[in-house]
């Protein structure tokens, strides 16, 4: 039997993270509070790959392990897989969940992109909503790195919401 | 003891939607580490797990009054009844059991035998101080103090220490009824 | 009966290693196990390309010497387990059945939140697990 708790306790988890880090201690330094939270989401990839991936025979390339991401480990986590997924053939990956759950609760400005990686924090802190918003998406993608990381694949991974309420999941694989 | 009840903590949990408990305990075990890198000092870490607790209990109480039918006028002894039977199973899908009241009804121990977040969890020597489970204890002071009850909770035992079980002491230290204490900022 | 059994990184970094014998052989068996990690760097990079065993993470017996036999697994996240014994007619079943419940073991250990992944797995619990399974290896009649 699969044991489980109810979904409120991870999403007061995810936010707690996020209001500990980025109103608390790192209150003026996004990029630290952003670093602080993709780290837990690592721990937890690198973790979850080990458990999900222990009944399988090990994987042949990189896009047998990307996909994955999108059946199982996603199902494991969400009960959906990702809906699709596109790849450049160079080492891109992009993942998008149509719905991601973990922004369903949350109340959002769609007119703002935000993105995982930190490349304007000063634009982002213009926008309080879409940095709560980048802030909850940077646990969800140091999972997808932890987990990608342990299977052997150092990548980066970064969020997209312009097109909510679905989400994409930026995957470059390092060379 | 009459259940106070009207729905119980297996048929509510049975609702609610359900994740896979690993995530859960898995990001609660990450964020502990992360805590610990990050503050240091184990007392440190401690207090912010409790803050924690405390802000998730805060807004977990509407949720858990909604669910479960639970009416906000009820006693203490009643209150940690609920809590144990039907709070503890509606959100960690475990039961708790209450024992060890005074003589006034106003200090008990929620008992704890089965804790998914400490599934896979093992203490290192330099973190002895550290009250791992400590976020559970600021839940139930951040939940009962919304609905008009004071309390100071402490760990009495700790299976991480070695204890046989988990038990939290809860003591009222004021109960304000009718009154609903509104914070400025939040 | 099962003399040695360890936990190897991806970059061949010992994570745990553990003899069973009362003989003072420890440094042999040490040395077994690091031979063992060549052959399964070689069984992985030039697998047979027939047959179910492709990518299989039980990898089968690495190889006997004169008193002991030597058997390896590759998990997805490319740690090794090795486990060397000296029963010389040992059952494929029995194998597998024990990498599969230090498998589990392992990734318990590797759960613990303050376990730091590619350090050695200092647990208590592990190392209580890893004794039971290997008291039972081929007690049980298959699994």
């Amino acid at each position: 039997m699969v044991r489980e708790v109810s979904e409120s306790c991870v999403e007061s988890l995810l936010a707690e993270i996020v209001s500990s880090y980025c109103t608390g201690f790192y209150a003026n330094k996004p990029e630290l509070a952003a670093r602080r939270i993709e780290a837990i989401g690592f721990q937890v990839g690198h973790q979850l790959s080990e458990r999900y991936t222990m009944d399988r025979p090990r994987f042949t390339d990189h896009l047998e392990a990307i996909k994955f991401i999108c059946k199982d480990f996603w199902s494991e986590l969400f009960k959906k897989q990702i809906d699709n997924l596109k790849t450049n053939h160079r080492g891109t990956f992009v993942l998008q969940d149509n719905r991601f759950r973990w922004l369903a609760h949350m109340s959002i400005d769609p007119s703002v992109e935000t993105s995982g990686n930190i490349q304007d924090p000063s634009a982002m802190a213009e926008n309080k909503a879409a940095q709560a918003t980048g802030m909850h998406l940077y646990f969800p993608c140091g999972i997808i790195r932890g987990a990608l990381s342990n299977l052997g694949i150092p990548c980066a991974v970064s969020a997209d919401i312009s097109n909510l309420p679905a989400c994409s999941f930026v995957v470059r694989i390092k060379a | 003891m009459a259940p106070v009840a009207p729905k119980s903590g297996d048929a509510i949990f049975a609702s609610v939607d359900r994740v896979n408990a690993e995530l859960f305990t898995l990001t609660y075990g990450a964020i502990v580490r992360q805590l610990l890198t990050d503050l240091e000092e184990v007392e440190e870490v401690n207090k912010q797990l409790d803050q924690m607790g405390y802000n998730i209990g805060v807004r977990l109480v509407d949720e858990f009054l909604a669910k479960s039918n639970v009416s906000r006028c009820v006693d203490f002894r009643e209150t940690a009844e609920v809590i144990a039977k039907v709070g503890f199973k509606m959100f960690l899908g475990v039961t708790a059991s209450v024992s060890n009241w005074d003589a006034e009804g106003t200090t008990c121990s929620i008992i704890l035998e089965d804790n998914p977040l400490v599934d896979f969890v093992e203490l290192p020597d330099t973190c002895q101080g550290l009250y791992y489970c400590n976020i559970l204890s600021g839940v139930i002071r951040g939940a009962l103090e919304m609905v008009s009850m004071k309390t100071e909770v402490t760990w009495l035992r700790d299976m991480l220490r070695g204890d046989d079980v988990f038990e939290l002491q809860v003591k009222l230290l004021k109960q304000v009824p009718e009154e609903y204490p509104y914070k400025d900022d939040e | 009966m099962i003399v040695c059994v360890a936990v190897v990184g991806h970059q061949n970094n010992p994570l745990y290693i553990q003899s069973f014998t009362e003989a003072d052989d420890a440094l042999k068996l040490h040395h077994i196990v690091h031979c063992s990690l060549d052959v399964v760097d070689e069984r992985v990079n030039n697998p047979k390309k027939s047959g179910p065993t492709l990518n299989e993470t039980f990898l089968g017996l690495l190889y006997p010497t004169e008193n002991y036999k030597v058997y390896g697994y590759l998990t997805n996240t490319k740690v090794k387990f090795i486990l060397v014994t000296t029963d010389l007619d040992v059952r494929d079943a029995d194998v597998r059945n024990f990498f599969r419940r230090f498998h589990t073991a392992y990734v318990d250990a590797v759960s613990n939140p303050f376990h730091v992944p590619g350090k050695k797995i200092t647990s208590k619990v592990f190392a209580e697990r890893v004794s039971t399974i290997v008291k039972s290896f081929g007690l049980s009649s298959g699994s």
